[in-house]
């Protein structure tokens, strides 16, 4: 009863990133780095499934440059028995994560794996579902609630205008949305107990999968700047002022 | 300064712990000048209390340029917070290093836990810089002490429920007549005297407590009898590193908030930050808070390599201490009139500050520390 978790190591939330002036990229190269949120999220969720007897072992798994240690150490001082690097340099595209993380589930065989909804750097939200279908596993995504009973997880999924609950056999793939949990702090003990669980590095190649980019970005710039903002005198003058905005535009302003 | 994963990770988790748990609280807890209890027992929780103290007896069993590392994170948060850690840490110090294995069973479990309340028991109203004016004494009597004397300005006294109290036992042998005794504050004859209302470090419980024949056990005796004040004054050095990188967080909370409201600030159609006047004082904020955070943790790795830290801890303290009360002076002056009003954090922060110059030794006694070892 293994869980996987993967997690990635990206700019710390806190950092106010910039695209680069030629516009090839976000300059990140100085950026303090830190373990995906939503990556964290899943984290806990995998050490509280662990803690309540469900699972037997929790693998941390990063995937990128030999500094994705140090966010493994985090997962392994949140919890995770022994984590896993697959160690590179290159680019690494969410269907290239997902096939490695494919490879690692066929030697693993974990009844779950948990990742992140998203990644807060490029946001594509697509490694979790990539991955189940490359294993051909259910999935559940954006969870905010995940039960397990016998060989099925309950699933309460954060969709638009509220909270669907699906049932998915195991194993399967299950994304972590904001709610699900408040992940637990690294305490020091833990961490200094970190240091010596075990921490395997593997290759790309030595999984026997390519890497290789699909997606080629064209050009990355900076969203608009906002415009600068009306003052309003009071709530009359703000619903007035909308009211103007808004002629002939079909959307009502409440209360008219 | 580079520091390694398991430092990063120390310094991440507790920036994140001071985020999310006591620098909301500071406000309210400094206004109200209230024992931060909830906060202490969250700190217990993750590991907080203890760091070098080894994990045979529950603590991190860290270094102590991790401890510096703590101290200045949580003192970011508040520094009221910051001095318990740093309080509990030379309890749990004297203790690995002096106890018996049963004083160490006893009482650092409880500390580190927050269970326990402590208190170190140096001041008294004739003994401050000068500890040798020392003039509590514990007689021997029978199997065991007793105790008789007052102590001034102790920190978590209202409150304490064990002292680690510094009495004379030999009146003729000056230093070393001195020695340290455990006291359960609960005994007969232990007076807790009420909070006193001070400047800054409002949280923090200061008081007096006094010893009216309190009957002590022979096993109340920590370490040697007569070593008193070599034991106390041994502690001090990573004292002094916890108070430098204390005064370290102080400048670092300061520095934020003033870069922050010197970007939101319009005067004469600009930011302030856009005026070399406000940038100055920005810059020699940040390179003090840099200059004073390596010099405690310079003077934490020479501890942590056992050679001689005393001037490496004395510089550091004292520097930190006159940077801090300096530059947040100056973050009120990049504020103006309203960063002296309560409820701003740069207001709070001069208040804060302004005892890193005093106490763990003052700034003056460190100069006397620095200039005695270039003269000797």
């Amino acid at each position: 009863m293994k869980i996987i978790v993967a997690v990635k190591r990206v700019v710390d939330y806190n950092v106010k990133v910039h695209v680069k002036t030629d516009g090839s990229g976000v300059d990140i190269a100085n950026a303090k780095k830190s373990m995906n949120p939503f990556d964290e999220i899943a984290v806990e969720e995998a050490v509280r499934l662990k803690e309540s007897g469900l699972a037997s072992e929790v693998i941390a798994v990063s995937i990128g440059v030999a500094q994705c240690q140090d966010t493994l150490r985090t997962a392994l001082a949140m919890g995770a028995d022994r984590a896993i690097l697959v160690q590179t340099d290159a680019e690494v595209q969410p269907l290239a994560v997902a096939k490695l993380l494919k490879a690692l589930c066929e030697k693993e065989e974990p009844f779950i794996v948990l990742v992140g909804k998203q990644a807060i750097d490029d946001d594509s939200n697509q490694t979790g579902q990539m991955l189940a279908a490359l294993m051909n596993w259910p999935q559940a995504t954006f969870a905010s609630k995940v039960e397990i009973e016998d060989n099925t997880a309950r699933v309460s999924r954060e969709i638009d205008g509220g909270i669907e609950t699906v049932e998915i056999s195991l194993p399967a793939v299950i994304t972590a949305d904001l709610r699900l949990n408040q992940p637990r702090y690294a305490t020091l003990p833990n961490i200094m107990k970190a240091k010596k669980k075990p921490l395997e590095i593997v290759t790309p190649e030595s999984l026997g999968v390519d890497i290789s980019s699909r997606l080629k970005t064209l050009r990355v710039a900076e969203p608009p700047k906002r415009a600068t903002g009306v003052k309003v005198n009071d709530v009359a003058d703000l619903v007035a002022k909308l009211k103007e905005k808004l002629k002939g535009t079909g959307v009502m302003v409440w209360p008219v | 300064m580079f520091l390694s994963t398991e430092h990063q990770q120390v310094a991440d988790m507790t920036r994140r712990f001071a985020d999310e748990v006591i620098r909301p609280e500071a406000e309210r807890l400094d206004r109200e000048e209230v024992f931060a209890a909830e906060i202490y027992q969250e700190m217990a929780k993750n590991g907080l209390f203890g760091i070098m103290t080894p994990d045979t007896y529950g603590g991190a069993g860290l270094d102590c340029l991790a401890y510096s590392i703590v101290m200045e994170e949580l003192s970011r948060g508040y520094a009221s917070v910051a001095d318990q850690c740093g309080l509990v840490e030379l309890l749990t110090t004297l203790l690995c290093t002096y106890g018996t294995e049963q004083q160490r069973n006893e009482w650092i479990g409880p500390l580190i836990r927050a269970e326990k309340r402590g208190a170190y028991c140096i001041t008294e109203a004739g003994a401050g810089s000068d500890v040798s004016g020392v003039k509590t004494t514990a007689v021997r009597k029978g199997n065991g002490w007793v105790l008789n004397g007052s102590k001034l300005w102790i920190h978590n006294a209202p409150v304490s429920d064990v002292a680690f109290v510094l009495a004379r036992t030999n009146p003729e042998a000056g230093k070393r007549g001195m020695s340290i005794f455990i006291v359960d504050c609960n005994e007969s004859g232990v007076f807790r005297g009420p909070k006193e209302h001070k400047l800054g470090q409002r949280s923090s419980q200061i008081g007096e407590l006094s010893f009216t024949d309190v009957k002590l056990p022979e096993d109340a005796l920590l370490g040697t009898e007569g070593r008193g004040f070599h034991m106390m004054m041994s502690v001090l050095e990573k004292g002094r590193v916890g108070i430098g990188a204390l005064a370290v967080g102080i400048i670092q909370a300061a520095l934020e908030a003033s870069v922050e409201q010197a970007k939101l600030r319009q005067q004469f159609g600009h930011a302030i930050s856009e005026f070399q006047a406000i940038q100055f004082m920005l810059a020699d904020m940040a390179k003090d808070a840099e200059a004073a955070r390596l010099l405690v943790r310079s003077a934490a790795m020479k501890l942590d390599a056992g050679v001689d830290a005393a001037m490496a801890s004395s510089m550091a303290k004292c520097f930190a201490g006159d940077a801090a009360v300096l530059h947040t002076a100056n973050a009120i002056q990049i504020f103006g009139g309203s960063g002296y009003i309560r409820g701003y954090e740069v207001e709070r922060l001069f208040r804060d500050a302004k005892i890193t110059q005093i106490y763990e030794g003052t700034n003056q006694i460190q100069r006397v520390i620095i200039a005695r070892k270039l003269l000797q």
